[in-house]
């Protein structure tokens, strides 16, 4: 019985080609959104499942306000370094604690030198304690993670770092010279061990781990704080809720401590509320719990929306055309059911046809993967593999509960209408009443280009918002600029400003690409003020190309200007209000003293970070007075765009002054592109799902019609025989499905409006919500609509009538 | 083995009843051949389906075998479909997408007959009907008298004890409806099967031994065929 109806669901497929190919196509696509979805969501849970031994390591976070964003409060992953000693000698559940240095932002890469070969440029090689592999339990392919860091001035590689550099992995013994920053003399470090990259991503990602002393203690002073990654390793069966307890109270005696035993000033930080925290996290929720930042799984929502919608596109797409085609399995109901065939069999039968469909849409949407994920990969920035995929056994899980879910989804309303079908109307001939699921169909249809619809909306006003950042004016001239990643030393800045044709070498806190932001509070006519400051070098405003709006620039010719003079931008401005040139105010230091600024001019805002946040309020000054900053920007502009010249020039003056670490930089147009990366990257998404999207609606479409026009053919004949012309038949059919698109029209306006009008709001720089893109969208889906309708509904009206009419 | 009493039937609309049958009662006997006859319109579908338990009366009592089936629910009345009723209809209703084989074979697979049987019954069927060449061609590649030997071999590969068959060369040209009641006269008499069929033509119900004309719902008369080659009730 089995093999029979298998055979038939075969022959009904052969037989209805096109649609089979629309239905199985169109799954297989919907299928491999949504799959891809599934890897990647996989590959950002897998995130430090590598070992089970990781269930008892934790990352520590403390909650304090330096280095945050804002300035304000968080639980952050840097904590005083003081604590791994707080938790080794007061926490016995702890087996072992490590510190770790953790990524900055602006100096994350260090030079290796090798014997005498060029240094190469690797980033992520941490500094740590010789607790580290005592924490994380990785496999130590030579040495051994007991031996490994016991010694300062040791290094361990991880196994793809050491082939890269040096082939093969016996590699223990050998020195290697690690250059911290560009002037750095180095420090030889011996390899210890090699251990294996794990199967999947860690947290924590290094290439090599070293142990050069530094985060071997503390700071002396009481007053001095180091801040790093903290992870422990405690007991296993530590009850994390009562260790975190103990660790508040184990805190805030710490905390006291530090302030020097003075219970006044402990009071005095940790007023209104505001209270010190400490807590352990398992290491598997650190990736998605990262501090005052989305985490990935919000980032993706949207994306797991869309790929529902297409999977749910197709869905219905299957379900429309297998009712529409249920005229012509009626009669195979009918006789079915008076040979002894009973309704539990045949619905089974219908179920068994949809799953042979989904099962073939399903290995066709494994090759798909195959066939598109070197460019999700690149799109993603992640490297997910189908077959090689330390997951896979759950991902077949996952595949073989999709095709389970999908076929009752798809299967499951067809088979039922079939099924229930009453063999005399059918046997008598009479298919009107067979004819159900006419109105879910009309609901289906317009489910789905409401979706279409909404996806057109959508690209027409982010292609609008996006042209409109691109074309911005940043505020200053992006072009023949670039930032090399170095701090700011005369020496240098001499020699690169004798090369003709570099105008100006300047440094500033506060440029496209990185950005710190450093605030403080000013008094200004007994007002308090908050501001932004950024320290320049005479020439970085120029340098720059910012425009000035009122007043001046700094300049040498101004004496003044080394000693207190500062330049607003606009913003800052509106805050002080009108006529403030050569005004003063006042900034209270740390060490009590009021110091006076004046201010000499204002300049348009320019922008340093994506058109997502507003150009904070700031004051630029390049005074050292009231404290300097200084982040590794060097920024050169040249006089051409043929600068290719130059940068070798450049170049060459660096290896004189700094041989052991290569020069790195950026082109401020590159950063600006690169600002723009993720909106783009987001942007280019939305439009591929738009396109299939909207593409699997229409052949949804079109087959459907396809089935009204056969279904319609008798009427079609006796109307044509009664004098219609064809284009009055076209109009008959187009008509009903016309009124579809227009519902869905109507009801993807509201639904576009609002989401677009969330998306917008994400933008602190943003077009007004355009109406055009609305009708653009209308005019486009009954357009294509009507298209698709009219190729069958003519094929259908200008078949001789006659043939219909023998036929039936 | 047919018991019908008072058997009526009725579409209601807006309140008016329609009566389609009306004080239907007769009894038909195991191995009988009956032709139902009638103007278009009278009711003789109807009847035939409320025999076939396709259709519910309205009101009245339907026995079959002695056991009373006025309203049967789906697995009593398919256990019914598939140990002792045989359909065939006037436009065939075989299924596209099977051969010949598979389309006689499908009811075979319901009532769960085992393969060898199935395979001899099958063969002999061909074979009786002298269609073992056809065997593997779909439906579509029959000609219309084809077609309806087929359809009788599928009704009868159960070997149900009752045929009931709707204008079952409505479709044919003479010749041809003259070879299936030549058929259905062999298998009532060889095989006792018992026949109900509807017709039209007065030359096919001669075929059978006893007509039931209908008029308005309503027997307007049952009488035995006159036909002088009328056998003995087996
Ligand atoms: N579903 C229905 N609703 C209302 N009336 C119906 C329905 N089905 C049948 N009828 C009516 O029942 C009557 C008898 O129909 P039936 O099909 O039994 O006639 P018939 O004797 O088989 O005619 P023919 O020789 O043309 O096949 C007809 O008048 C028809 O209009
Ligand atoms: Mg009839």
């Amino acid at each position: 019985m089995f093999k029979l109806n298998l055979k038939i669901a075969w022959r009904n497929l052969w037989k209805n080609k096109v649609y089979a190919a629309i239905n199985i196509g169109g799954l297989a696509l919907g299928l491999t959104a949504f799959v891809l979805m599934l890897l990647y969501i996989n590959h950002e849970e897998s995130y430090d499942t590598w070992s089970p031994d990781l269930k008892n390591v934790y990352q520590i976070r403390e909650k304090h306000d330096f280095f945050t964003p804002d300035n304000k409060e968080h639980w952050n992953e840097i904590s005083n370094s003081r604590i791994a000693n707080l938790i080794r000698t007061k926490l016995p559940q702890a087996f072992a604690v490590t510190k770790v240095d953790n990524d900055w932002d602006f100096s994350s890469v260090y030079s290796l030198k090798i014997d005498n070969a060029n240094p190469v440029v690797i980033n992520k090689i941490k500094d740590s304690d010789s607790s580290f592999f005592h924490v994380f339990p990785y496999h130590f392919l030579q040495g051994s993670a007991d031996k490994a860091l016991e010694n300062k001035n040791t290094i361990v590689l991880k196994e793809s770092l050491a082939i890269k550099l040096f082939g093969t992995t016996k590699v223990l013994g050998k020195t290697v010279n690690v250059v911290r920053w560009r002037s750095d003399k180095g420090s030889p470090l011996t390899i210890t061990g090699i251990v294996a990259d794990p199967k999947t991503p860690q947290s924590l990602s290094f290439n090599a781990i070293t142990r050069t002393g530094d985060k071997d203690k503390d700071p002396e002073n009481p007053t001095n704080n180091n801040y790093c990654f903290l992870y422990a390793k405690l007991n296993k069966l530590s009850d994390t809720l009562v260790i975190n307890q103990t660790l508040q109270k184990l805190y805030i005696d710490l905390k006291k401590n530090l302030l020097g035993g003075q219970k006044q000033r402990y009071n005095d930080l940790y007023k209104d509320g505001k209270l010190p925290g400490l807590k352990l996290i398992p290491i598997e929720t650190v990736h998605s719990t990262p501090p005052y930042k989305m985490n990935w799984f919000e980032k993706l929502k949207p994306v797991i929306a869309i790929s529902a919608f297409l999977l749910l596109i197709s869905v219905i797409n299957f379900i429309n055309l297998a009712t529409a085609q249920s005229v012509q399995r009626a009669k195979e109901v009918g006789v079915k059911k008076v040979l002894g065939c009973y309704k539990r069999q045949l619905t089974w039968q219908f179920l068994i046809e949809s799953a042979l469909q989904s099962i073939i849409s399903l290995f066709l949407c494994i090759i798909l993967i195959e066939v598109v994920l070197p460019a999700f990969n690149s799109q993603f920035n992640v490297d997910l593999s189908f077959w090689h995929n330390a997951q896979l056994l759950t991902m077949i899980a996952q595949l073989a509960g999709l095709f389970v879910l999908v076929t009752l989804l798809a299967g499951l309303y067809p088979a039922w209408v079939l099924s229930n079908y009453n063999p005399v109307s059918v046997l008598k001939g009479n298919y009107e009443n067979v004819l159900r699921g006419i109105a879910l169909r009309n609901v289906l249809v317009v489910f789905q280009f409401v979706i279409s619809v909404t996806f057109i909306i959508s690209i027409g006003i982010m292609q609008m918002q996006s042209r409109f950042m691109s074309n911005k004016d940043l505020g200053f001239e992006r072009g023949n600029l670039i930032n090399i990643k170095s701090n700011y030393e005369d020496n240098f800045a001499e020699r690169l400003k004798k090369i003709p044709g570099i105008e100006y070498v300047a440094t500033t806190t506060q440029v496209m690409g990185n950005t710190f932001n450093v605030p403080e509070e000013v008094k200004y006519k007994g007002n308090s003020i908050n501001l932004n400051t950024v320290t320049v070098t005479m020439d970085a405003l120029p340098a720059l190309g910012v425009k000035v709006i009122q007043g001046r620039i700094f300049s040498k010719e101004f004496k003044q200007d080394t000693v207190n003079t500062v330049v607003l931008n606009e913003a800052a401005a509106n805050l002080f209000g009108k006529n403030i040139i050569g005004q003063t105010y006042g900034k209270v230091d740390w060490e009590g003293k009021t110091n006076i600024f004046q201010i000499v001019g204002i300049i348009k805002n320019y922008h340093n970070e994506g058109f997502d946040k507003s150009v904070l309020p700031t004051v630029y000054k390049v005074t050292s007075l009231g404290g300097t900053s200084n982040t590794n920007n060097l920024l050169v502009r040249f006089n051409t765009s043929q600068y290719k010249d130059l940068i070798n020039k450049i170049e060459k003056q660096w290896k004189v002054l700094y041989p052991n670490f290569p020069m790195e930089y950026t082109s401020l147009d590159d950063v600006f592109s690169k600002s723009l990366e993720d909106n783009d990257r987001f942007m280019n998404m939305i439009i591929l799902f738009s396109i299939v999207s909207v593409s699997l609606s229409l052949l949804g479409l079109f087959a459907l019609s396809t089935f009204v026009a056969k279904r319609r053919t008798k009427e079609i004949a006796v109307r044509k025989v009664l004098g219609a012309s064809n284009i009055q038949i076209v109009n008959l059919l187009n008509k009903s499905f016309l009124i579809l698109v227009i519902v869905a029209n109507l009801i993807s306006w509201p639904i576009a409006y609002i989401i677009i009008k969330k998306w917008l709001d994400g933008f602190a720089y943003r077009i007004d919500m355009p109406v055009f893109p609305f009708f653009i969208a209308t005019l486009i889906s009954i357009i294509i609509a009507v298209l698709t309708v009219s190729i069958q509904a003519r094929k259908a009206a200008v078949t001789n009538p006659v043939n219909a009419l023998k036929y039936e | 083995m047919i018991e019908l009493k008072n058997i009526e039937k009725y579409y209601s609309s807006k309140g008016i009843k329609h009566y389609v049958l009306r004080h239907v009662t007769t009894t038909i006997k195991q191995g009988e051949f009956v032709s139902i006859m009638g103007p278009s319109g009278s009711g003789k579908s109807t009847l035939l389906n409320i025999l076939g338990m396709l259709e519910e009366p309205t009101y009245g009592t339907f026995e079959f075998l002695g056991e009373d089936v006025t309203s049967l629910n789906e697995r009593k009345r398919i256990e019914l479909y598939r140990n002792h009723i045989g359909f065939v209809f006037q436009a065939y209703h075989l299924i596209d997408e099977m051969t010949v084989y598979e389309n006689i074979e499908a009811p075979l697979l319901y009532k769960k007959v085992g393969s060898s049987e199935r395979a001899s019954r099958i063969a002999n069927l061909l074979d009786k009907f002298n269609i073992v060449a056809k065997k593997d061609l779909f439906p579509n590649q029959l000609s219309g008298g084809q077609q309806q030997l087929v359809g009788i071999a599928r009704a009868l590969a159960t070997q149900p004890s009752i045929i009931l068959a709707d204008e079952p060369t409505g479709n044919l040209q003479s010749a041809q409806a003259e070879e299936i009641m030549q058929l259905f006269q062999k298998l009532n008499k060889e095989e006792g099967i018992t026949i109900i069929q509807v017709t039209h033509s007065e030359k096919n119900a001669t075929y059978g031994n006893r007509i039931l004309n209908i008029q308005d719902g309503v027997i307007k008369e049952d009488s035995p065929t006159q036909a002088p080659q009328m056998g003995g009730v087996v």
